[in-house]
């Protein structure tokens, strides 16, 4: 392992260390903007220089109590949470937000590994192609399949609806590939136990392999759940009505809408920061799991 | 119909009764995937040689699309614009991280949180903070980004505004995004080479710098090159950074196209005019250049092994 330059506990170490805080600090500073800004009044938002700290912190950005429909105030707007449009407002998108990551995560975790599962311990005629076959196409580019997929989705009617936002996205073959590296080393032993009393494939799936692969769940469950809460591309195309807005879709529309009028970049911190927040947390819980997720690629691979 | 005969029966019953089961449950799993991953394969690569504007039947055009593709300047920007972001981002990042794992790769409390700070990007990143990277690059005075600058005593600029500023504001954003998950996969291949070999060159008199050039550097190749070539595929489909940042109403690729992108060149032509057979051609051709990128690099890893 290479040392630093000045080494741990000489009294220049913190010295040697300050240009390194600074790279940290410049990292973190979208995010630092994003959560002062959340809470800054319009007028401190556009203030010249910007203020680094919340001078008079409010939370107009995410609701207002004084503003009401066809106000027009300086002082008052409508916050992120007064905003409907069709009837829909921001607390739903976030309702579908959270439940279509939770289902496409689960389902399509608990499908890969049934999948993998069969696929290890339970071989038929065909399954090494069929296995060859999921490998092959996780070489195909996302690109290719959106067209397609988009025709399919449509001419099935889905339009605007949560099939269209979840059903696609339930067969991860990448996932079967992760669970099948650790369902290989799992004793043939241990699955024809099982067998031996009984249990058929479903019951040894769900009370064997199942809690086996816990860890790998977690990991592999992080970026798959990341992915799907900001997922941005594919919701854009098969939804273009409020019921059915994510919050990716609703933030791309607000960014979108960002104009000189200060009061839309107030709005679009809060948003931001709502959006973001349950991630950070997410992440600071599972830190762990989040990086042996993500990086299962690379030291695997 | 005939009935098949009595031996074949049998065996299809055997079968049944063997794996029937197993194959029921998968079957879900298999439908959604033949529907949604294996099937559009082959329907892309025929609409690419059709017309097709998702009202009427496709009509087949041949290699039109694909002539018409390379006939057309905004492609050839598009490629421009991909190919330069692609080589800076993975460059800079895979450089970048490397420097920050050498940097940050103790397990000293600080260097483990600075760690953390790093990676934020890659797990809080998405539209979230490309709408904050938006509101930075703000063109008015209280932008941040034009308020730096102000101190630094230069004039403020239209970073989303004035199409020399287009790449690097994307490349910046890009190289932030990546960062941290770079550091981290380097800090994780540092941690794997075995300190014996230090030893030996300490032992031997090497400075800390020949350590890093014949024992670090290295050892850290195949992570290098897997970051290299991992970077540039997901660098050359960056399609919602441009989308979010320079999108507007009417156009996709920022001022005079200096923003745009072979994905979001895709998404303008298949999903805004519905030109679902182009669309499916400029897949195909990126798919193509996808793979030769991954070709070139894996044969100059190749190479570089044996030497």
């Amino acid at each position: 392992m290479i040392r630093l330059p000045h080494e741990r506990g000489s009294r220049w170490w913190w010295l040697a260390q300050a240009p390194l805080l600074l790279l940290v600090a410049s990292v973190l500073l979208p995010y630092y903007w994003m959560a002062i800004g959340a809470f800054k009044t319009v007028p401190e938002l556009v203030r010249q220089p910007p203020t680094f700290w919340v001078q008079k912190p409010t939370l107009q950005n995410f609701y207002d109590p004084g503003w009401y429909e066809g106000l027009v105030d300086p002082d008052h707007w409508a916050g992120i949470f007064q905003r409907v449009s069709e009837g829909f407002g921001f607390g739903h998108y976030y309702l579908n937000s959270l439940v279509v990551t939770l289902v496409v995560t689960l389902a399509s975790l608990l499908s890969a590994s049934l999948v993998a599962f069969v696929l290890v311990k339970k071989p038929f005629p065909g399954s090494r192609a069929l296995f060859g076959l999921l490998l092959a196409s996780m070489m195909v580019p996302w690109e290719v399949t959106i067209v397609p997929n988009f025709v399919t989705v449509a001419q099935l009617g889905w339009i605007n609806t949560y099939p269209a936002l979840v059903v696609p996205g339930l067969a991860k073959a990448f996932v079967v590939f992760y669970f099948r590296q650790i369902i290989v080393a799992v004793p043939h032993e241990l699955v024809d136990a099982a067998t031996m009393d009984g249990a058929g494939t479903l019951r040894t799936w769900w009370s064997v392999v199942l809690p086996l692969l816990r860890p790998g769940l977690a990991a592999i469950g992080m970026p798959v759940a990341i992915a799907e809460w900001n997922n941005f591309l594919w919701p854009l195309l098969v939804v273009n009505d409020a019921a059915h807005t994510t919050l990716p879709l609703q933030l791309g529309k607000m960014a979108g809408n960002l104009t000189y009028d200060p009061q839309t970049g107030a709005v679009l911190m809060a948003a931001s920061l709502a959006v973001s927040l349950p991630a950070i947390a997410t992440f600071l819980f599972f830190q762990r799991q989040f990086v042996d997720g993500l990086t299962a690629g690379a030291t695997k691979g | 119909m005939s009935t098949p005969p009595a031996p074949l029966l049998a065996a299809l019953q055997r079968w049944h009764r063997r794996h029937g089961r197993d194959l029921l449950l998968i079957a879900p799993f298999l439908a959604v995937f033949a529907l949604f991953t294996l099937w559009p394969v082959l329907r892309s690569a025929w609409l690419s040689f059709t017309d097709y504007h998702a009202t009427a039947a496709p009509r087949w055009v041949g290699l039109g699309n694909y002539a018409d593709l390379f006939a057309d300047e905004r492609f050839w920007r598009a490629m421009g614009n991909t190919l330069g972001y692609m080589a800076a981002v993975s460059l800079l990042a895979v450089s970048a991280g490397l420097g920050l794992a050498l940097a940050f790769g103790s397990q000293s409390r600080w260097h483990q949180a600075a760690r953390i700070a790093f990676f934020l990007p890659s797990v809080a990143g998405g539209v979230g903070a490309i709408s904050v990277w938006k509101w930075l690059a703000n063109s008015e005075p209280y932008g941040l980004f034009n308020t730096l600058r102000g101190w630094a005593g230069l004039e403020p600029v239209r970073f989303l505004g004035d199409p020399q500023w287009s790449l690097v504001v994307l490349v910046a954003v890009g190289v932030w995004s990546v960062l941290g998950y770079n550091m981290v996969i380097f800090v994780a291949g540092m941690r794997a080479i075995p300190a014996h070999l230090y030893e030996a060159a300490a032992l031997d008199g090497a400075t800390r710098w020949q350590r890093f050039r014949h024992v670090t550097l290295p050892m850290l190749r195949p992570t290098l090159l897997y970051l290299l070539v991992t970077g540039m595929i997901a660098s050359f489909q960056v399609f919602y950074e441009p989308y979010i940042l320079f999108g507007t109403v009417d156009a996709v690729g920022g001022p005079l196209d200096s923003a745009l992108m072979l994905v979001t060149y895709l998404f303008d032509y298949g999903f805004r005019q519905l030109d679902l057979g182009y669309a499916s051609a400029v897949a195909w051709v990126l798919t193509t250049l996808l793979f030769a990128l991954a070709w070139v690099n894996l044969r100059l890893g190749r190479a570089g092994e044996a030497t």
